[in-house]
């Protein structure tokens, strides 16, 4: 459950989610809604992945990233938006972070 | 955890439904058929203990969910002939709070089992979308039935909470027929 609070407590990842639960997107896509490296968003991808929110799956040449959260992991998810500027506060850069 | 929870409540079922045969043999063919299904559940749970870790899982989640409940209800059967107070209501109340929690963690988990994409035959975020409402939906069900048997009366309880289970799989169904009618038109 910490890998779940630690994956939320950063609004880039939290912005991720809410992109993948319009549909899967691609690595590629999902880096252009945001100012970042692409190194720094794979950091986080694989935040996302270790804490079993996201499922990457290769289709053909690309990796397609989906959701894969429980209901009540979603309902955490719409609390930290909530309370984002409060984790903003404590948010430490990521490794590999500008 | 599960792996010694299950064989756990098993035992325990046992040993209250033979407890229940002392103390009220006259109901010897009930508790036969008890101790039969115990049985079962512990065959059940030995031949997918040989299996692989993943394919177990599902089995042991349900002999825990049937164990618990059984266990919950020969315990409460134990009270009255032991001297205890009726608790044919508590009984009743317990395990179906208990039914209305393991629908809410099984709708909890519905959006996170996830099929391959190569094997999904419509949109995969029709399929997700789809998978997060079922999940919702079968989650706020259970808690609500949960909570109409916890605090109405016996009386109103029972039709209220089958409303309210019966409301969650209208969803449901309404919800998966209009996945597959768009899935036609768009075909």
């Amino acid at each position: 459950m910490n890998r779940v609070f630690k994956a939320l407590s950063d609004p880039t990842r939290r912005r991720v989610l809410q992109l993948l639960r319009e549909r899967p997107m691609s690595a590629g896509e999902l880096s252009d809604h945001f100012p970042v490296s692409k190194p720094t968003m794979s950091a986080h991808f694989a935040v996302l992945q270790e804490a079993d929110l996201i499922e990457a799956e290769k289709t053909g040449r690309t990796i397609l990233y989906r959701l894969k959260m429980s209901v009540l992991e979603d309902a955490l998810l719409g609390f930290a938006q909530t309370l984002g500027w409060e984790m903003k506060k404590k948010q430490r850069p990521i490794k590999g972070e500008a | 955890m599960k792996i010694q929870l299950a064989p756990a409540l098993l035992f325990a079922s046992s040993v209250l439904a033979a407890w229940n045969w002392i103390l009220r043999p006259e109901r010897a063919l009930a508790w036969t058929a008890t101790l039969l299904f115990i049985g079962c559940m512990a065959a059940a749970l030995f031949v997918t203990s040989r299996r692989a870790n993943n394919a177990a899982e599902p089995i042991r989640n349900a002999v825990v969910f049937a164990g618990m409940m059984l266990a919950v209800a020969l315990g409460a059967k134990l009270v009255t002939p032991l001297g205890g107070p009726e608790t044919a209501e508590i009984s009743r109340r317990t395990t179906m709070i208990l039914l209305g929690f393991c629908m809410a963690m099984s709708g909890n988990m519905m959006p996170k089992t996830l099929t391959p994409l190569s094997a999904l035959q419509c949109d995969p975020a029709r399929i997700q979308a789809f998978q997060r409402f079922a999940g919702w939906t079968w989650v706020l069900s259970g808690l609500s039935f949960s909570l109409a048997w916890l605090v109405l009366p016996l009386a109103l309880a029972r039709p209220v909470s089958m409303v309210l289970l019966i409301c969650g799989m209208v969803l449901i169904a309404s919800q998966m027929v209009r996945l597959r009618f768009m899935r036609q038109k768009k075909a």
